[in-house]
C-alpha cells in the first residue's frame, strides 16, 4: 500500500501506536528534539518542562478513569498526595519528626504507584454503587478526609504548615546531586530530573495508547457510554472501574513520587480542593478521553507562568503597574480557560489541533 | 449539659447559616439541574461587597447590607446569562467544573482584594454591638447567631409563601418540574433562571454576611466555612428544599457537638481524631449518608432509562 498511507488493510494496523511512516517519522523528530532541549533551554524553562511532563503522567491518570471510563473523581491530587507521602517515607530521610528509609529509587518509584493503587482499589466500590454526580461528590468529600488526614499524620507528613522533605533521587545507587559526567558534558541535577520525567512520560504515554487498543480499553469506553448497556453485554462493571481506578491512582501515584523530588520539599496543604480540580481543569483545557489531549493541557498550564513572565518582561515597566500579581493572573486566565473551552470547544487543546492538522492535510481544499 | 445546651445552639445557628447557602443551591439545581460550585464563592464576594461600602467607604451598615445583597444578586444573575445560558442541556458534570471556573475567577480577584488582613464586616447596631453576646442560663449566645437563626427562619417563611402564592414561585415550580411543558404553558423559562440566580445569589450574600460578621471576619479562607453547606445539600437531597434545611441542621450541630465533644469522643473511641475534626466531620457523614441513601434523606430517586 506503498503511497496510501490513510488505506488500512487490516484492523491491527490501523490500531497500531503508530499507523503510518509520517506519524513515526514526527514522533522520532519530537523525541529527539526534547532529549536535545536539555543541553539548549535554560534552567528555568527545564524545571517548567519537567513539571509539565510529570503533571501530563497524572493528568493521563484521570484521563483514564474520567475521560476514557467516564467516572468522574475530584480526588485525584489525594491519589497523588498518597504516592508523594510513600515515595517521602520510603526514599526521604528521617528526621526527628518525621520517618523515611532512604531506600533506592527503583524501590520506592513502584511502590508509591502501587501504595495509590491500593487505596485506588478500596475506594472502586463507591462507584459502582453511586454514578455521576454523587459519584463526585463522594469524592469530593475524600478530598477533605485526605487533606486532614494527610496534616494530621504529623510522622508522615511533618504536619500542616512544616512539611517535609521529598524522596531522595538515588537511582540504582547513583545520586542525582552528584551530576553526571559524560566525557567532557556535565549533566546538573535539573537536567537529570528532566529527562528522567521525560522518559516516566514516554513510558506513561505509550501506556495510555495501548490501554485504548485494548480489550481493557475498549470496555472503560463502553461503560462511559452507557454502563447499563455496557453490563448487559457481559462486561463486568465491578472488575473494570476498580481496574480504572486502580490504574488511574497508579499513574497519580508515580507523579506524587516524583514531583516534589524535584523541588525538594512538600507542605500538606498542597493537596487541597483546587490540586484536585486542576487536574480536571488540565483535561478538560487538554481534551478529555483522548490521548494527547492531557500532555497538551499540561504543557499548558505549566508552561503558562514562563509565557505570561516572558510576556510581562517584554512589556517592561507596563507589567509592573499591574494589580494583580503572577500568580493571580495565571489563576485567572486558568479558570478563564475552563469556562471558554466548556463552552466553545469541549475537545479542548486536542480538538483544536485536530482541526488544525485536517486543515493542512487536505490544504489548499477546504475538505 | 450547660456544654451540651450550648453545642446545640452554636450548632443550629451556624445550621440556619449553612441553610441560606444550601437553599440557593437546591433552587439552582432543581431549575437549571446544575449543581453550582460557585455558591461558596457568591457568598464571600457578598461579603466583600458589604465590608467594602461599610467599613472602606463609611456607609451606614443597613444601606451596606441591602446594596450588597443586590449587588451580589445582580452579580450571580450576570453569571448565569453569560457563562451558564449557552451550557442548558450539557452533561450535569460539565456544567458543574465550569462552576468551579467561575468559583476559580471570583475568589481570584476577591483574594487579591482582600489580601493577607482580615476584614470587617461593620456593625449593625453601634450602640448595641453587634459583637456582643448574651448569656441565658450559663449558655452564651452571640448576638450575631440569633440574628443569624431569625433571619433564616424568616427567609424560609419567606421563601415557601412566595413559592405557593406569588405567580412567579408557581412559574418556578413548574419549571422545575419539567423544562418544556413550562415552556409550552407561556412561562419564560429564561427569566426563571435568572430569577433563581438572582435569589439564591441574594440568599448567599445574605449567608456571607452571617460567615464572615462579628469576630469572624473575612478572609480568604472564609469561602471553605461556606463550602460546608454543600454536604448540608447532599444529605438532605440535591432537589428538596426541607432537605436542604434538615441538612444544614444536621451539619451545623454535629460540628457544633465535635467542636465540643471532640475529647469524649476520642477517648470512647481510643484514638485522637486530629485537630480542626469539627471541620472534616460534615464531609464524613456526607460520605456515609452518600452511600446508604444515594440520593440523600429527602431527594427524589433517580430514574435511569437505557
Amino acid at each position: 500500500m506503498r503511497g496510501r498511507p490513510n488505506l488500512y488493510t487490516d484492523y491491527s494496523k490501523e490500531t497500531a501506536i503508530f499507523p503510518n511512516l509520517t506519524q513515526k517519522f514526527w514522533f522520532f523528530i519530537l523525541l529527539l528534539f526534547s532529549f536535545g532541549l536539555v543541553f539548549v533551554a535554560s534552567d528555568y524553562w527545564i524545571l517548567l518542562l519537567t513539571t509539565s511532563f510529570l503533571i501530563a503522567v497524572a493528568a493521563w491518570g484521570l484521563n483514564i478513569i474520567s475521560g476514557f471510563a467516564g467516572q468522574i473523581s475530584l480526588a485525584h491530587g489525594v491519589f497523588v498526595g498518597i504516592g508523594t507521602y510513600t515515595a517521602s517515607v520510603l526514599g526521604g530521610v528521617a528526621t526527628t519528626y518525621v520517618i523515611g528509609y532512604e531506600l533506592d529509587m527503583i524501590i520506592w518509584l513502584p511502590l508509591s504507584g502501587l501504595a495509590a493503587a491500593l487505596i485506588g482499589l478500596l475506594i472502586a466500590p463507591i462507584s459502582v454503587r453511586l454514578k455521576g454526580l454523587n459519584l463526585g461528590l463522594v469524592t469530593l468529600a475524600l478530598v477533605f478526609i485526605g487533606s486532614h488526614l494527610f496534616s494530621n499524620l504529623k510522622f508522615i507528613t511533618g504536619g500542616a504548615g512544616l512539611g517535609r522533605k521529598a524522596a531522595k533521587l538515588v537511582l540504582l545507587g547513583f545520586d542525582f546531586e552528584n551530576g553526571l559526567q559524560i566525557g567532557n558534558l556535565l549533566l546538573e541535577k535539573n537536567q537529570l530530573i528532566y529527562i528522567l520525567a521525560l522518559i516516566v512520560c514516554i513510558f506513561a504515554g505509550l501506556g495510555v495508547k495501548n490501554l485504548t487498543r485494548s480489550k481493557t480499553g475498549r470496555a472503560y469506553s463502553a461503560i462511559r457510554d452507557g454502563d447499563i448497556a455496557a453490563e448487559a453485554i457481559g462486561i463486568n462493571l465491578f472488575k473494570f472501574k476498580s481496574s480504572a481506578f486502580a490504574l488511574s491512582s497508579f499513574y497519580a501515584g508515580i507523579t506524587g513520587a516524583l514531583m516534589f523530588s524535584v523541588s525538594g520539599g512538600v507542605e500538606p496543604g498542597t493537596f487541597n480542593l483546587i490540586y484536585s480540580v486542576t487536574f480536571i481543569a488540565i483535561v478538560i483545557i487538554g481534551g478529555g478521553g483522548t490521548v494527547l489531549g492531557p500532555l497538551f493541557g499540561a504543557l499548558f498550564f505549566s508552561l503558562m507562568p514562563g509565557a505570561i513572565q516572558t510576556a510581562l518582561h517584554s512589556f517592561g515597566s507596563i507589567g509592573q503597574g499591574l494589580a494583580l500579581s503572577l500568580g493571580q493572573i495565571e489563576r485567572i486566565i486558568f479558570g478563564l480557560f475552563i469556562i471558554l473551552f466548556l463552552i466553545f470547544e469541549p475537545r479542548g487543546l486536542w480538538g483544536i489541533w485536530f482541526r488544525l492538522r485536517n486543515y493542512f492535510k487536505a490544504w489548499p481544499f477546504s475538505y | 449539659m450547660t456544654i451540651f445546651l450550648q453545642a446545640t445552639a452554636e450548632g443550629l445557628a451556624l445550621g440556619a447559616v449553612y441553610s441560606l447557602v444550601a437553599i440557593g443551591f437546591v433552587l439552582i439545581y432543581k431549575a437549571m439541574d446544575v449543581l453550582s460550585f460557585a455558591q461558596p464563592a457568591l457568598a464571600v464576594v457578598g461579603a466583600a461587597f458589604i465590608s467594602a461600602l461599610a467599613v472602606d467607604r463609611g456607609f451606614p451598615f443597613w444601606i451596606s447590607l441591602l446594596i450588597g445583597i443586590i449587588l451580589t444578586g445582580i452579580l450571580s444573575l450576570l453569571i448565569e446569562r453569560t457563562f451558564l445560558r449557552p451550557m442548558v442541556g450539557e452533561p450535569v458534570f460539565s456544567v458543574a467544573i465550569l462552576t468551579i471556573g467561575i468559583d476559580i475567577l471570583l475568589r481570584t480577584v476577591l483574594d487579591n482584594w482582600i489580601g493577607l488582613n482580615p476584614r470587617y464586616l461593620g456593625d449593625p447596631f453601634p450602640t448595641f454591638g453587634n459583637f456582643g453576646s448574651i448569656s441565658i442560663g450559663g449558655i452564651v449566645l452571640k448576638y450575631l447567631e440569633l440574628s443569624a437563626f431569625l433571619t433564616a427562619v424568616v427567609v424560609i417563611v419567606l421563601l415557601s409563601i412566595f413559592f405557593k402564592r406569588s405567580k412567579y414561585g408557581v412559574a418556578m415550580r413548574a419549571t422545575s418540574f419539567d423544562q418544556e411543558a413550562a415552556l409550552a404553558q407561556g412561562i419564560d423559562v429564561g427569566k426563571i433562571f435568572a430569577l433563581v440566580w438572582f435569589i439564591a445569589g441574594m440568599l448567599a450574600s445574605l449567608a456571607g454576611f452571617f460567615i464572615t460578621g462579628g469576630f469572624n471576619t473575612l478572609t480568604q479562607f472564609s469561602f471553605i466555612s461556606a463550602l460546608r453547606a454543600l454536604p448540608a445539600v447532599v444529605i438532605g437531597g440535591l432537589d428538596s428544599i426541607p432537605g436542604a434545611v434538615v441538612g444544614s441542621l444536621i451539619i451545623g450541630l454535629t460540628q457544633g457537638y465535635v467542636a465540643y465533644f471532640q475529647p469524649n469522643l476520642e477517648g470512647l473511641i481510643g484514638f485522637t481524631l486530629g485537630s480542626g475534626f469539627s471541620l472534616v466531620a460534615p464531609y464524613l457523614i456526607m460520605f456515609v449518608i452518600l452511600l446508604i441513601r444515594p440520593d440523600g434523606l429527602f431527594g427524589t430517586e433517580e430514574v435511569e432509562r437505557v
